[in-house]
């Protein structure tokens, strides 16, 4: 579905990122992991034809659509949910306005917004009448849940996260992780998460993109790379996970259940 | 015996209910904001109604002269006396604030949305938009306020019109300096990008994003440049730049009553008083309209 062909971001005679290739099927879930200042974000906003690239290709269901000579902003099958939810709100806008803007590109009427904004609402499990508040009125949970609300509203292929559960206590985290794969399994999306969570990580992902420096030291399937990374860089990041107990030594299912 | 429904009390209670908390149409801070400093506006109502009532409570002409009653003291004919012409001060002071407050209100409005345009442009367009709109206001910052309005005022000529363009012409660049470091800030909030993201075109992402975050921090600054501009008015029309006799304007009066400051000092109290009392009522809006802020943004 996604396909990354040697991806490279050059900034103020900066490599920010080189020769990042990877693939996302249908369905499957990518978290990109790696300590602060490695890219992640980057590579996130170049996805999304925020930064142009320098080198390289996207492809998105075999069509190019970022590349050196042409770069898109906002495709309808992308969306992006953010780290900080509330930041993500603008307060003077109420919710229903600030989720109907994704639909904006669709060139929609407002009761079919009004009905789209309603059903999204109700796919997040958010109360009747929501949609008329504002961002202050809310809790932080329920502003996350707003923000995914926003980012499935469009229906699309591909949801971008940028740690979007680090601002959120763990009981919120593991609610919305739930509702997360709940979503994937109803509407068959595709996962691209930025995280430092490696139990998270661990947990969730189907497949692990580990940077350092802006670039790829591991690509692999989630549990081959938590039993044996190839990488120095890797080893020693799980030991540290290990070390500092946020890493748990079993998997489990519980951010699984629908 | 049947109770029979006044027409006045209908138009009244028509307008309290509009007027009523729980009617408006309003974001929840506002109703918060009207609340809470009540008292500061309710005082600038009670002034503004007071200048609005005025033209029809006094009996007097503010440029009619009386050489019968020169310099008379205040009185219950005369409130606030008469000036060396034999006008009456009180009605001076009620038609000056059309001319002080009102000029000031537009030249302070023309000041804030020229400002704002450009401290928007500035703010979320490219570098090069940035550079000159920003260059530009420096340039304009570069003059001392009052001199500049004072130059400009003596090459077009010593006229109210001419007052009000130059005072526009140095009273933008606080507004615009401001709006284009909100403006920057917004840029780069989340819901700017996602807004980028979903294609939400530049007039919309102004109209729903930019001005509705800047907003109230403009009217901070605007109730400020309101009272600065009545002082700026009246200083140019002291100076002889601004609103020509016979015209009733606050500072002209102040000029007109200097020679008679020692002999019949109401003729300039009373005026320098309405200045004082406008000013400090005005920055004491924008006072409580920060707190207001401050306390959202917390």
């Amino acid at each position: 579905m996604l396909e990354v062909n040697k991806l490279s971001v050059r900034m103020q005679k900066q490599n920010l990122l080189e020769d990042i290739s990877f693939q996302l099927n249908r369905g499957e879930t990518l978290c990109i992991i790696g300590e602060s200042g490695s890219g992640k974000t980057t590579l996130l906003r170049t996805l999304l034809g925020l930064i142009p690239m320098s080198q390289g290709s996207v492809m998105l269901e075999s069509q190019v659509y970022q590349s050196p000579e042409q770069s898109q902003i906002g495709l309808p099958s992308t969306q992006i949910v953010m780290q900080d939810p509330i930041a993500a709100l603008n307060p003077r806008q109420k919710i229903k306005c600030s989720i109907a803007e994704s639909l904006y590109k669709l060139s929609l009427q407002a009761a079919e917004i009004d009905q789209a904004v309603k059903q999204a609402l109700r796919d997040v499990e958010l109360p009747e009448g929501m949609e008329n508040r504002y961002p202050s009125q809310i809790s932080l949970g329920q502003a996350q849940r707003v923000c995914i609300a926003r980012a499935i509203v469009a229906k699309p292929g591909i949801l971008f996260f940028d740690e979007p559960l680090s601002a959120l206590d763990a009981i919120i985290q593991k609610q919305i992780a739930q509702l997360l794969y709940r979503l994937k399994k109803q509407n068959a999306l595709s996962y691209i998460f930025v995280t430092h969570d490696l139990g998270f990580a661990r947990h969730y992902a189907d497949k692990i993109l580990l940077l350092n420096n802006g670039k790829v030291e591991e690509y692999r399937d989630v549990n081959l790379f938590f039993q044996r990374p190839e990488s120095r860089y890797g080893q020693e990041l799980l030991e540290a996970a290990y070390i500092l107990g946020s890493l748990p030594q079993k998997k489990t299912e519980e951010f699984r259940v629908a | 015996m049947v109770h029979q429904p006044c027409i006045l009390t209908e138009i009244m209670s028509y307008f309290m209910s509009v007027f009523a908390f729980r009617n408006l149409v309003l974001p929840v801070q506002t109703k918060t904001l009207l609340k809470k400093h009540s008292i500061i506006l309710l005082v600038f109502g009670f002034f503004a109604g007071l200048v609005f009532l005025g033209f029809f409570m006094t009996p007097y002409n503010p440029v009619e002269t009386n050489f019968l009653n020169r310099l008379g003291s205040p009185s219950w004919q005369n409130w606030f006396g008469t000036d060396q012409m034999g006008r009456d001060i009180a009605t001076r002071i009620l038609y000056g604030a059309g001319w002080s407050v009102g000029l000031a209100l537009i030249v302070s409005t023309a000041g804030a949305v020229i400002g704002t345009i450009i401290g928007l442009l500035a703010g979320s367009l490219g570098r090069l938009v940035d550079g000159f709109c920003m260059r530009m206001t420096d340039s304009f910052f570069a003059f001392p306020e009052l001199i500049a309005a004072i130059v400009i005022t003596g090459v077009l000529g010593p006229n109210t019109i001419n007052m009000v363009i130059a005072l526009i012409l140095v009273s933008w660049m606080r507004f615009a300096r401001l709006v284009r470091a909100l403006t920057e800030d917004i840029k780069r909030r989340d819901y700017v990008i996602q807004a980028k993201l979903n294609k939400i075109p530049y007039y919309l992402v102004l109209s729903r994003h930019y001005l509705p975050n800047i907003i109230l921090s403009v009217v901070v600054i605007w109730t400020s440049s309101w009272s600065r501009t009545i002082l700026s008015i009246s200083g140019l029309s002291f100076l002889g730049f601004g609103v020509q006799p016979p015209q009733a304007e606050w500072g002209a009066m102040l000029l007109d009553g200097k020679p008679y400051m020692l002999s019949a000092p109401h003729v300039m109290i009373f005026p320098g008083l309405a200045v004082l009392i406008t000013v400090l009522t005005l920055n004491l809006m924008g006072d409580h309209l920060r707190d207001h802020l401050q306390a959202l943004e917390k």
